[in-house]
């Protein structure tokens, strides 16, 4: 054993020395696991170094140089022609082989893509919220249906869905008689119900009047006798024939659905579509909140 | 023929050169190629909405608002689909912005009409009470100005060929004949809207700002 290799353990002695000292003082937990695999590191590394450094430093001293010498020569520094040492050929061919994987299959099939995370985000959210609204209860329903509101439906109709004082459709009341009026004067064929278009002017002056007064009043009372044109396709009722027609009377599933996909044009102004904004849940949610108001 | 490199180290940095930047041309060039094209049905701003644009830059709206949807389910799920760099092929400059003091717009005109535009831009906060955006009361009189609009449509279609005037593209023409266009197209927002001042200046033949800027927000599609 020469002082070399003694200079060198007792280096590798210090610095496990010196780990176990720092372990102590830093009251480091030696039960999880990576706490155990970092200290058993640096131990592994200390003796590493000091062989390896043993090792190279001692082939230095006592190592003659021998070869054939190349023909160039620079400012009088030679080169000799040494064969490659032949693991830094194979890591060379490793890394061809690994260069040519990687252009033809690694880095075409795995490189990130934005708009490919964003995919499985959604349909990975999209399966979390049909698993968790399959079968939502009346109280989740109106909850989802107000926050669905306030984000989508409040700018225009207001946070209180009374329309902004005229702004948009007030939600509380199901129509204005200006509205009715404007129905029956100008027809409508907007929310694609099966009964189809709805013909302008079916009643006119006095009856126009009226019926608009007994619809916009919430159909109290007894119906005027020109209610008759609206019975044949809105039901005596008012509503809708069980979804042939829209319900007059009061908002329900398939009137909120049918404005949400085909957007409105009426008395007070346009609402845009909202198809494929909002998922047939969030749809029914923002009905039943509606008629809670 | 490696030593004659080491020999000469301008042929060797020459070499390096053209070696990176193949490797970054074949990255680069066939993604932006693609990704630079307009998206198909995308047609070039017609005189009216180009007069809103500007009103849009003028008046600054892009220190408060952006126009590009990034890719994560809480935009989408608000504003709508996630932008695509295809949709601003015709927007010379585009207007990203950096800033979202307001709501993203590049989806506005799908779900804000015109009438709702109009409360808004008299009276914010008569429409979203908790609204910091100050009024913009001044578009109401100023009126757009068509003549840049067109010089500017004018401009893009001879120097960049912007399909003006094309099939399936934006028509444009003469200058009377844009302008002429322009007005057909405020009358018909303007029959949407409630304010007389702005529906008598268009029946006379002027174009408010507000009309051009209600264009534009309705093409934000």
């Amino acid at each position: 054993m020469n002082s070399l290799m003694i200079k060198a353990l007792a280096f590798a002695v210090v610095l496990i020395l010196a780990t176990v000292v720092v372990v102590k003082g830093m009251n480091i937990d030696l039960s999880d696991p990576v706490n155990m695999v970092t200290i058993l590191g640096a131990i592994a590394i200390a003796i590493i170094s000091a062989g390896v450094v043993t090792k190279y430093i001692g082939q230095m001293k006592t190592d003659k140089s021998t070869g054939e010498l190349a023909d160039e020569k620079w400012d009088g520094i030679g080169e000799y022609k040494n064969e490659l040492p032949s693991g830094w050929a194979f890591s060379f061919l490793g890394t061809i082989i690994w260069a040519l994987w990687y252009w033809l299959a690694g880095y075409p099939l795995n490189a990130y893509s934005q708009i490919g995370e964003y995919n499985e985000e959604t349909k990975a959210y999209n399966a979390k919220f049909e698993a968790t609204f399959a079968n939502p209860d009346q109280a989740t329903l109106t909850a989802m249906g107000e926050s669905v509101f306030l984000v989508q439906c409040a700018p225009c109709h207001g946070e209180t869905a009374d329309g902004l004082s005229g702004k948009a459709q007030d939600l509380t009341n199901r129509m204005s008689k200006e509205q009715v009026l404007d129905v029956i004067a100008k027809g409508s064929n907007q929310l694609g119900y099966p009964m189809g278009a709805m013909p302008p002017m079916l009643a006119t002056g006095a009856d126009a009047e009226a019926i608009a007064t007994y619809v916009a009043g919430g159909m109290q009372g007894t119906a005027p006798a020109a209610f008759a044109t609206c019975v044949a396709c809105h039901g005596a009722d008012g509503k809708g024939n069980n979804g042939a027609a829209p319900n007059i009377a009061e908002y329900d599933d398939a009137v909120v659905s049918h404005v949400l996909q085909n957007g409105k044009k009426g008395a007070i102004g346009a609402m845009p579509s909202f198809k494929t904004r909002l998922t047939p849940v969030q749809e029914k949610a923002l009905s039943t909140y509606l008629q809670t108001l | 023929m490696f030593h004659w490199l080491e020999k000469n180290p301008f042929f060797f940095a020459v070499g390096v050169f053209v070696v990176i930047a193949f490797a970054g041309l074949i990255e680069i060039l066939p993604n932006f190629a693609e990704a630079s094209r307009p998206v198909a049905g995308l047609k070039p701003y017609t005189v009216l909405e180009l007069a809103g644009k500007n009103v849009y830059k003028k008046d600054n709206c892009i220190a408060c608002h952006s126009q590009l949807i990034r890719p994560f389910k809480s935009e989408t799920d608000r504003y709508g689909q996630y932008s695509l760099s295809g949709e601003y092929a015709y927007d010379r400059p585009f207007l990203w912005g950096s800033k979202r003091t307001g709501p993203d717009l590049h989806r506005v005109g799908n779900y804000r009409t015109t009438d709702w535009h109009e409360n808004h831009m008299m009276d914010p906060k008569s429409v979203v009470p908790q609204s910091i955006m100050p009024a913009y009361k001044h578009m109401f009189t100023n009126l757009a100005d068509i003549d840049t609009a067109y010089a500017e449509a004018l401009t893009v279609k001879k120097l960049f060929a912007t399909p003006y005037d094309a099939p399936n593209g934006t028509p444009l023409g003469t200058h009377d004949e844009a302008k002429a266009a322009a007005l057909e197209e405020a009358k018909a927002i303007a029959a949407d809207m409630k304010n007389q001042s702005v529906k008598d200046a268009v029946a006379n033949g002027q174009i408010p700002e507000i009309v051009a800027i209600i264009a534009y927000m309705n093409r934000l599609k």
